[in-house]
């Protein structure tokens, strides 16, 4: 077997290296043949000329030629002791490809494995929340006091500006619509039915989701990245109990709270249209609001945030909670938080418009 | 190996967090080729020190000076191109968790206008390789261990052969075979690429096997500044206690007030 010999460049750097590289490359070493680099002429190389030597060890292992790098001596010979193991090793395995069956059966699993947990945090979170303070087990009255404030009073403002802004639109926008049947006045109804039965509460929810929602997902994430939940469960105390209680029971009361300032607000909002800009005596826009409402609507309504509650809190938690891989995946849990709550609260929709309007009618 | 002009000096250095004092008019110098080992308590300081020589926090009052620039007048373009030549391995890895451990490593090299992607991939075997994490390149830094996580931050921090290495506790969190071997591993770089080190640890058998130079601090303060030998020999009560593991004495205490 005859072998094809090299000497080592004086000085094998960034450029010796990659020519010696380019001139075996352009050799082409036919296969079951030995390349022989000979390192006594090197007098000096540095990591380039070490990297560059990787590269040829590895561009020779697929074309099955023989490596053999020898006669190192000096510096030189310490530095092949860096080198050396690198050569032995030679390409790092990829990670493992992943076919379309397995793909999907992997997903199907992890989709079951996640219905499973999320399964699991609601029934855990109705113990802890309802039944287990009232077996004397304890609830943390103090945190749930901060998240009350922390979801509820420093969201009063913006919800309340939400609502008011998408009252005022659909005033405009309906009054123009009115104005060709000079029916002008019966937008009062239109707001007053449409905030009562569904925008206040979508409204506040959506406002709450990309809030709270998003503020749970990255707080428990980040505890769980930083080994807290570990360090929780190490003391022998129930996660559930101690994070998730608080917030679902501070949110199953602030929500419907902001959902009526939602309403108000929305009132406020289209009666600003109807009084200052139609030019409605307020006395007529806010007898006719009054008579528009209607108790079902609003109960409808208020039930409806109670449920949109628990989906914000427990999906939120159970993002939380699934985090892996540091940093990014607390980013990614965060968005999937709020992406999931926002698909929730549609659905929770579509299903009490459901049995509200057509089944229980 | 050692040049007579010191490659980064520190004067007088005075620095707060908020109202509290950290480091209270520390001083010294780093020989190029040296491993310079900071040591003391914890919460002495050492960290803080270690992020004002690499400019990533400025001081209230005193001068770092890094190759005959000081950082503290240098503009962000300059302070940039500065940093560039320092390899800074943290604590906790700081590895960038939405990359491979190749791309960590690979990162610098690019940033700093390495084009020739073989020879980025040599280098990334190489030193991964060398930090015994051939095996991990392609892995997430989610899929390591602490201890492999600490030697892929330090593969990072040498990949561009930086003149001088920031190391955080490199020990911490690694078995006693690791830490000897990254022992033997900082040792070797230093002898091929001449390079300098400077280490905060408070391993007694990691600063007895590599340092040149000791400096202890104690509340902000230097408390003991010189060679290996003279820190053995002080007879410094303090520096006694650190070198032969006493914790007999009153454990000092920082208060909020500084």
């Amino acid at each position: 077997m005859s072998e094809l010999r090299y000497d080592g460049p004086a000085t094998l750097d960034k450029v010796q290296g990659k020519a010696l590289y380019t001139q075996i490359h352009k050799a082409r070493p036919p296969k079951g043949r030995t390349v022989h680099i000979d390192l006594a002429t090197t007098e000096v190389m540095d990591s380039d000329g070490g990297a560059w030597l990787l590269e040829i060890a590895d561009h020779l292992k697929h074309r099955n030629v023989q490596f053999l790098v020898d006669g190192a001596t000096g510096t030189v010979a310490d530095f092949m002791e860096f080198v050396g193991p690198a050569l032995e090793y030679g390409v790092a395995p990829l990670p493992r490809h992943v076919g379309i069956v397995e793909n999907v059966g992997a997903h199907g699993i992890a989709i079951i494995n996640e219905l499973g947990q999320f399964g699991t945090l609601i029934i855990e979170s109705i113990y802890w929340t309802i039944i287990a303070p009232l077996e004397g087990k304890g609830f943390r009255w103090g945190k749930l006091m901060d998240e009350m404030y922390e979801m509820g009073v420093r969201a009063f403002p913006i919800v309340c500006l939400m609502n008011f802004l998408l009252g005022l639109i659909i005033s405009m926008l309906m009054a123009k619509q009115a104005e060709a049947y000079g029916i002008q006045l019966f937008v009062a109804d239109i707001v007053m039915i449409g905030f009562a039965r569904e925008l206040a509460a979508i409204m506040t929810a959506v406002v709450v989701s990309a809030r709270t929602g998003a503020a749970i997902a990255a707080e428990i994430a980040t505890m769980k990245v930083q080994e807290e939940v570990d360090a929780l469960r190490g003391m022998g105390i129930n996660v559930v109990q101690f994070l998730v209680s608080p917030k679902l029971l501070a949110l199953l009361i602030v929500l419907p709270c902001l959902v009526c300032l939602g309403i108000l607000s929305g009132l406020l909002g289209g009666a600003f249209w109807g009084i200052v800009v139609l030019g409605f005596q307020p006395s007529i826009w806010i007898n006719q609001t009054v008579q528009a409402a209607f108790i079902p609507d609003i109960f409808q309504g208020m039930l409806k945030t109670l449920v949109f509650a628990v989906g914000i809190v427990l999906i939120g938690c159970h993002n939380g909670f699934r985090v892996s891989g540091g940093s990014r995946g607390v980013g990614l849990m965060t968005t999937r938080a709020v992406v999931m709550d926002v698909f929730m609260l549609i659905n929770i929709d579509i299903i009490f418009a459901a049995i509200f309007y057509y089944i229980l009618e | 190996m050692i040049e007579e002009k010191p490659i980064v000096t520190v004067q007088d250095l005075v620095t707060h967090y908020g109202e509290t004092q950290i480091l209270n008019g520390v001083s010294l110098q780093v020989m190029p080729g040296e491993i310079f080992c900071i040591v003391g308590g914890s919460g002495c300081g050492k960290s803080t020190l270690l992020k004002h020589m690499t400019g990533l926090l400025s001081a209230t009052s005193g001068h770092i000076n890094y190759m005959g620039k000081d950082l503290s007048v240098v503009d962000e373009s300059e302070l940039s191109k500065l940093q560039q030549t320092i390899g800074i391995a943290f604590q906790s890895s700081g590895l960038f968790n939405s990359m491979t451990v190749g791309e960590n490593v690979a990162m610098p090299l690019r940033e700093y206008g390495m084009t020739d992607k073989k020879l980025i991939e040599g280098i990334v075997r190489m030193k991964l390789s060398m930090v015994g994490l051939a095996a991990a390149q392609h892995l997430m830094p989610s899929e390591l261990s602490g201890g492999m996580r600490k030697r892929a931050g330090l593969a990072r921090a040498i990949a561009a052969d930086p003149p001088l290495v920031y190391f955080d506790e490199p020990s911490a969190g690694l078995d006693p075979i690791m830490a000897a071997g990254l022992d033997e591993l900082i040792l070797s770089i230093r002898k091929l690429m001449g390079t300098t080190f400077v280490i905060v640890t408070h391993e007694l058998d990691s600063i007895r096997a590599i340092a040149d130079h000791v400096l202890m601090l104690d509340l902000g303060k230097v408390l003991f500044l010189g060679s290996l030998d003279e820190a053995e020999n002080s007879t410094h009560p303090r520096v006694r206690q650190f070198f032969e593991r006493r914790p007999d004495e009153v454990i000092t205490q920082r208060t909020m007030e500084g």
